[in-house]
């Protein structure tokens, strides 16, 4: 298992600055968001931790160790675009085992327990343009847990699906995380998301990217989505994002 | 491809069979068939306004049609433009893909290989035909060097622009999941590129066809479906040059919707399930 320490990360894309001494751990086994508006650089943050890019100043480290390059113990969750079209769904799922090198039989036993953990069992052989947007979230979701990763990153996963929908998803995903050990950083622009999944919740203002507050959620499991509580920590947010009135 | 036999058995999904709706088959070929009709007609038409010797009938030609089959020099002639064909457009097709992948990698051989490319577009293939004469002599080797030259950069253009617009999310994704180099080039470049590796293939193969029977024609050969056509023309057997014309244009329509449309399908299957049903 290993921890994540963003060491006073800052990331420069020539003269634009698009995070500044962005300073957080991320706990084994905790459930953590950023959240803030489209544009803030928190995309860039998840990046870093997957390896995929590298800041400027300062580091990025996983059990004090610099992430240099992505390694399948990190494994990110893209917004949209994820799978490949070519692929069918339980191909999509194996992706990872076959780069490893997996046996076939061992390979086709994982993918079909884990789409059936995910609710897509019977959908093994359909390609991802036959599927709902949910549908095709969940077998995103599905090949990352195939990788077994000890920290999941998820970029807005469900930015692009409609409210009633996001409102399951989300409730899937608590249910694939809770007892699993795994650790997790959600980014998303939806305070509520945050707020509903999340333990620690990083407030981040953009231009350039700063993390404006920290806050410890106190609210138990299952959270109410109405509650005072909730109310109360959504007003706080927003309150950071000068979005109150 | 590989994805098809393992996976249906263990799916257990019960999918809605599309049956083909009657005389569905019938509205799919009407198409093509109002399309020769109406050439055809025009034609006949014509004829009926023109003396036989300037343009003959369309049945007269079906006949001489037939009956040409017999004649050695004729399907001689198909045989060898075909053979040509055969072997010309295959190698101008993993000539122009191998040069447009490797300009996907490089960019300094990417900029090469475009200007590379505008010259030689900038030169009627057939253009070639009398230096090569000179270089390699009439027949075979002339003709196949030149369906290569006019065939192989739609290949090229087509494969290069598709290396470079590869999606970025998906190359990052193979990374995220541990792919290596040489597993990024098989596992996401060449699958995504495959569909204009099936669009430069259907361009090339034009390309391929005309200057074929171009080449044939301007005196890159002594036997050959073009060549065929100019002696026929030469000597004024107005049916023997449409007779020829509608050969060149059956086999290359043939090829074009028969075989080119199934290996399209069938390498770029999953563009072709329909929505809500796995087959």
């Amino acid at each position: 298992m290993q921890t994540i320490h963003v060491d006073h990360a800052t990331k420069r894309f020539g003269s634009l600055e698009v995070l500044k001494q962005v300073d957080f751990r991320l706990e084994q086994g905790e459930f953590a968001a950023i959240v803030g508006p489209s544009g803030c650089g928190k995309s860039t943050v998840l990046r870093m931790i997957a390896g995929l890019d590298h800041p400027t100043e300062g580091t990025v480290s996983a059990n004090q160790k610099p992430i240099e390059a992505p390694h399948p113990s990190r494994v990110l969750i893209f917004q949209e675009h994820a799978l490949y079209p070519w692929r069918t769904v339980e191909k999509n799922v194996a992706f990872g085992l076959e780069l490893a090198g997996m046996p076939k039989k061992e390979c086709q036993n994982r993918v079909d327990a884990l789409l059936k953990k995910v609710g897509l069992s019977g959908f093994q052989s359909y390609y991802p343009h036959q599927l709902s947007g949910g549908m095709r979230q969940r077998a995103s979701i599905a090949r990352a847990l195939a990788m077994d990763p000890e920290v999941l990153l998820l970029d807005e996963p469900f930015g692009a699906l409609d409210a009633i929908t996001k409102i399951t998803m989300q409730n899937e995903l608590l249910r694939l995380w809770e007892g699993s050990g795994k650790t997790v950083l959600l980014i998303t622009h939806d305070i509520d998301e945050a707020i509903y999944l999340a333990d620690t919740i990083h407030v981040m203002s953009p231009r350039p990217g700063v993390i404006v507050e920290t806050i410890r959620s106190e609210v138990p499991r299952p959270r109410n989505r109405n509650g005072a509580d909730f109310v109360h920590l959504r007003e706080k947010i927003m309150t950071h994002l000068d979005l109150a009135k | 491809m590989s994805q098809t036999s393992s996976s249906s058995s263990s799916s257990s999904a019960s999918s809605p069979q599309v049956r083909p709706k009657a005389g569905s088959l019938w509205q799919k070929w009407l198409p093509y068939l109002a399309a020769v009709g109406s050439l055809l007609a025009i034609w006949q038409i014509a004829a009926f306004f023109l003396p036989a010797y300037l343009l003959p009938d369309v049945p007269d030609v079906f006949v001489r049609l037939f009956g040409s089959m017999n004649d050695a020099e004729f399907t001689d002639g198909i045989q060898s433009s075909l053979l040509r064909l055969a072997w010309g457009y295959p190698i101008a097709c993993l000539f122009g893909a191998a040069l447009g992948l490797i300009a996907g990698v490089s960019q300094a051989f990417a900029v090469y290989l475009r200007s590379l490319i505008s010259i030689l577009q900038a030169i009627p293939p057939i253009t070639w035909v009398p230096f090569f004469v000179i270089l390699l002599g009439f027949g075979n080797a002339t003709i196949i060097t030149v369906i290569v030259i006019a065939s192989f950069f739609p290949m090229a253009l087509s494969v290069l622009n598709a290396t470079e617009g590869v999606n970025r999310t998906h190359l990052e994704l193979a990374r995220v999941l541990g792919a290596n180099k040489l597993q990024l080039l098989t596992k996401v470049f060449a699958p995504e590129s495959l569909p204009a590796f099936v669009t430069g293939a259907q361009v090339a193969f034009g390309n391929a066809w005309r200057s074929l029977i171009a080449a044939e024609m301007v005196g890159g050969a002594a036997i050959g479906l073009g060549y065929y056509s100019r002696w026929r023309g030469e000597v004024a057997d107005m049916e023997g040059v449409l007779m020829s014309i509608l050969v060149i244009g059956t086999i290359a329509a043939v090829l074009d919707l028969v075989l080119l449309e199934w290996l399209k399908r069938r390498l770029l299957r999953y563009r072709y399930v329909k929505t809500g049903g796995a087959e």
